[in-house]
């Protein structure tokens, strides 16, 4: 672990964020500094075009920024070559699609150990993870199932049981909610709050659903790339 | 590929490349210029081969190989009519080769038969000699396939160039004659292939007074790309103006003995 | 799991890959019989002149090749060598030749004339396989010959006739003698038909008065690809004044047929496999584009570039695979039909002969190796070929990008 921030895990130093669209200049984010914290539970809560999947993108290493420092884990990830960032996310980062994203042809099993499988993790240890994490995601006996016979809840928590198999540092969920009912939505948010609580799980999530930022223990508001608020609360 | 076969060709070989030599010879009599060449020539050849001859022949063929003697009869009836008969060695005696008109025939006594040489073989050898079954053929139409012209007048000679007419079906390229004026006999004939490379030289001597005429008894043929080789034709009798016809040379006769 | 992945990917598009799969296999197959036909016209070229004629190696004089110089004799002695006596070698002809006239009637026409042994003649060259009527020569024959086929029809002679032969001896002589006609051969090899005649050779050792002399030994060998290499190992050995050429110094052309054929074969395979590697390109651009997005999930799961690229060339090797195993296998059985039936063409063509060597009016094939191994290899390469730009442009996804791809 990196000694100047023990405690910090990411570090986000003045972040600029400029995309050409056509002869377009459009500003994601503009100096936007944070710093997250192992264990935290964090919400980054605005509008559609305030920022919140590019902040996403940046910190996961799918992006980089015009200007500004990324570090996760003390590793510089404006610097680090593709392969470098590949074996980041694999390694660090789990993530939570919009609209799940499972890869059609693998069943919901394969699809929850394929990080695992990138990892070189023995076959018979990613059955037992696999076996396990439906178990506590409730949706054991589905494993050999492909993903278009499963329900968007269902393949929401396939999805989950991926992104977290291979015990990422942080999870990162961009509207993990917004193809969900509500209640589904309502389960799904617990059981990221149960991870978070009981494996120390490192969450940062986006959403625009009063109802899911209500359940975080960090908010933070964007608005047009800019950070306008960023509370704790207790819950 | 080397095509070496025997072909006979007539004896008449001799008369043939002989008369027309001497024919042309006489091209440049009178010492005229506005010579009609080609009268002269048949002039001369009637001059020296007479209506009809006959005529016993030694000829000798070296090559690396082998030398070979052999006596041959031959008759002459015209510029179309040849046959030729080998009277030794005893093995090869009664072969006998005649020409009529432009077609060359061989009696072979062994099998008893008759042979055509083909249009093929015409450029091979006749009698394992120098001179080819061509030679047989055309020696005497040279006044006929070619186009003659003095070229050369010296105190004792004539040279005169022969060149193929445009339609001539003809094997050289060109042909030297080298002529003596007094008496007007051949001394030399060249003959050059298509490039204009000399290949042949027949040399005439032994000249002669047979009768009311003159002419040399020898005659050497020296195929230039064969160093070492040679065909020496020599007569022995020549008798002219006998009494023979056309039914003279066939077939028949041709195997008759 | 990525093999599995890969395998599975395939046939997401089931219609596409079976198509493209489909194009693979018919090209494969039809190349397999393409050049098993090649080899078979190769084949009987190659045996119409070795077989027919001149045999694999041919001892003579250094030269008799070229000139055919009656005197460039051997003894025949220089049968017993032992270095002959290599068991590479199946048969031994002795032969002595002469150019001259056959003759029949008012007819005569050139001829080459071969003095042979008829047994060892069998050992050798395939004429005794190819009388069309009569009878070859046998042991005890005298005055007797065969003839080609179209000699015989410019002849119009029959087996029983007798013919004269003509030619000048080795001492000068007229050499000529009856001689009767026993069989008539036809090869389709038109040189040998019309000018080719055999007589027994101590009848035309005697004919040319060249007793206990001949002009060559011709000899067949177990592998006639390997007969230079044999020949340079034998004249190695021999100490006499002849040396040994084999069939490819005897019939040049018949070596730079073999370079063509290989040139020819590859420009086949170049041209149906450039119309098979554009399908197939095509193909690996559609199912990546299609599936953009999930190549964007598995970057951003973590794959490294360098295996997203892996795995869409994987998918081609997958599909290559599976079409070289039903394409080899559909193309063996296609050439084994060309090589036990194949196709008669007689009908329409006559044969032609090239380089020295006679291709048969028929469509037969042959099996070689090398006719499945080279379209096997080649379109493994193809497949890698034309599925790179495919797995590199997966390879080079930009993740946020491709994610956001609907």
């Amino acid at each position: 672990m990196g000694q100047i921030s023990f405690m910090s895990l990411i570090e986000l130093h003045n972040i600029t964020k400029i995309y050409r669209v056509g002869s377009q200049k459009v500003v994601a984010l503009k100096n936007l500094s944070l710093v997250f914290e192992r264990g935290d539970f964090a919400v980054l809560a605005g509008p559609s075009g305030s920022g919140k999947t590019t902040a996403l993108n940046m910190i996961g290493g799918l992006d980089r920024p015009t200007s500004g420092q990324v570090l996760v884990n003390d590793l510089d990830l404006g610097k680090a070559n593709l392969k470098r960032l590949a074996d980041f996310r694999l390694h660090n980062i789990g993530f939570i699609f919009q609209s799940y994203n499972l890869i059609p042809v693998l069943t919901a099993a394969e699809n929850a150990e394929f990080t695992l499988m990138l990892q070189k993790t023995p076959r018979h240890q990613r059955r037992e993870r696999v076996l396990s994490l439906f178990a506590d995601l409730g949706i054991s006996g589905l494993e050999d199932r492909l993903p278009k016979d499963l329900s968007g809840g269902q393949q929401q928590r396939v999805a989950i049981a991926r992104a977290i198999a291979a015990n990422p540092r942080v999870i990162l969920a961009d509207e993990p909610t917004a193809n969900l009912d509500s209640n589904t939505a309502e389960d799904l948010l617990s059981l990221m709050r149960q991870l978070n609580n009981s494996h120390g799980t490192t969450f940062v999530f986006s959403s625009h659903d009063d109802k899911v930022i209500r359940r975080a223990k960090r908010i933070i508001r964007l608005e047009d790339g800019l950070m306008v608020s960023d509370n704790s609360q207790n819950l | 590929m080397h095509i070496n076969p025997l072909f006979f060709i007539p004896k008449p070989v001799l008369f043939l490349i002989f008369f027309s030599v001497l024919s042309v010879c006489k091209i440049v009599k009178d010492e005229a210029w506005a010579l009609d060449l080609k009268a002269l020539v048949r002039d001369v050849e009637q001059q020296y081969m007479g209506e009809s001859s006959v005529s016993q022949t030694h000829m000798q063929v070296s090559t690396k190989n082998w030398q070979r003697n052999l006596e041959m009869q031959a008759w002459s009836l015209g510029r179309d009519f040849f046959l030729i008969r080998i009277i030794e060695p005893a093995k090869e005696r009664d072969i006998a080769t005649l020409k009529r008109n432009r077609e060359v025939w061989n009696y072979l006594p062994k099998v008893d038969r008759i042979i055509k040489v083909p249009p093929s073989m015409m450029g091979g050898s006749w009698m394992g000699s120098h001179i080819t079954n061509d030679d047989l053929v055309k020696a005497n139409h040279i006044d006929e396939d070619y186009t003659l012209r003095l070229i050369e007048e010296t105190e004792l000679h004539f040279l005169i160039e022969c060149l193929p007419k445009t339609d001539a079906a003809v094997v050289w390229g060109k042909i030297i004659y080298k002529v003596r004026k007094q008496p007007k006999v051949p001394e030399l004939i060249a003959y050059f292939d298509e490039s204009m490379q000399k290949v042949r030289e027949i040399y005439f001597d032994d000249v002669q007074t047979i009768g009311e005429r003159t002419i040399p008894l020898k005659l050497t043929v020296l195929p230039l790309d064969k160093p070492g080789e040679k065909t020496i034709l020599f007569y022995r009798e020549i008798n002219y103006d006998v009494s023979l016809d056309e039914h003279f040379f066939t077939l028949r006769s041709l195997k008759q003995r | 799991m990525l093999f599995g992945l890969a395998y599975q990917n395939l046939w997401r598009n089931r219609r596409r890959t079976l198509l493209t799969m489909s194009a693979m296999v018919v090209s494969v197959s039809l190349l397999i019989l393409a050049l098993g036909i090649f080899s078979g016209m190769f084949k009987d070229m190659l045996a119409s002149a070795t077989e027919q004629y001149y045999g694999h190696l041919v001892m003579a004089k250094p030269d008799y090749h070229q000139r055919r110089d009656l005197y460039a004799t051997l003894p025949d002695t220089i049968l017993t060598l032992p270095t002959l006596q290599n068991p590479e070698i199946l048969g031994r002809a002795p032969r002595l030749r002469s150019f001259g006239l056959v003759s029949w009637g008012q007819t005569s026409q050139p001829v080459e004339l071969l003095g042979i042994q008829p047994l060892a003649e069998a050992t050798v060259t395939s004429l005794h396989d190819q009388i069309v009527k009569g009878r070859f020569l046998e042991e005890t024959d005298k005055n007797c010959l065969i003839i080609g086929w179209g000699l015989a029809e410019k002849l119009n002679v029959r087996p029983g006739d007798a013919v004269v032969f003509v030619t000048q001896a080795a001492d000068g002589s007229i050499g000529n003698d009856l001689l009767t006609i026993t069989g008539i051969f036809r090869t389709g090899d038109r040189r040998h038909d019309n000018n080719l005649v055999l007589a027994p050779l101590t009848w035309l050792q005697n004919l040319l008065v060249l007793p206990g002399r001949i002009h060559e030994v011709s000899m067949r060998i177990h592998n006639p690809m390997t007969a230079s290499v044999l020949a340079s190992r034998i004249n190695a050995e021999l100490n006499t004044e002849a040396t040994i050429l084999d069939w490819g110094e005897l019939l040049p052309e018949m070596r730079e047929v073999i370079s063509a054929y290989d040139v020819s074969r590859m420009i086949v395979v170049i041209i149906l496999y450039l119309a098979t590697g554009l399908g197939i390109l095509n193909t690996f651009f559609m199912s990546v584009m299609e599936r953009t997005r999930e190549f964007g999930i598995l970057l951003a799961q973590g794959m490294r570039p360098w295996l997203i690229r892996q795995l869409v060339l994987l998918e081609a090797m997958i599909l290559a695979i599976m079409s070289l195993i039903i394409g080899m296998f559909l193309g063996g059985l296609m050439t084994f039909y060309m090589d036990q039936v194949g196709i008669d063409l007689s009908k329409y063509i006559t044969p032609v002969t090239y380089a020295g060597g006679t291709i048969l009016p028929r469509l037969h094939a042959v099996f070689d190796l090398g006719n499945f191994l080279t379209p096997a290899i080649v379109l493994l390469m193809v497949s890698l070929a034309a599925s790179y730009l495919p797995a590199n442009r997966a390879a080079k996804l930009n993740p946020v990008v491709a994610i956001r791809e609907e």
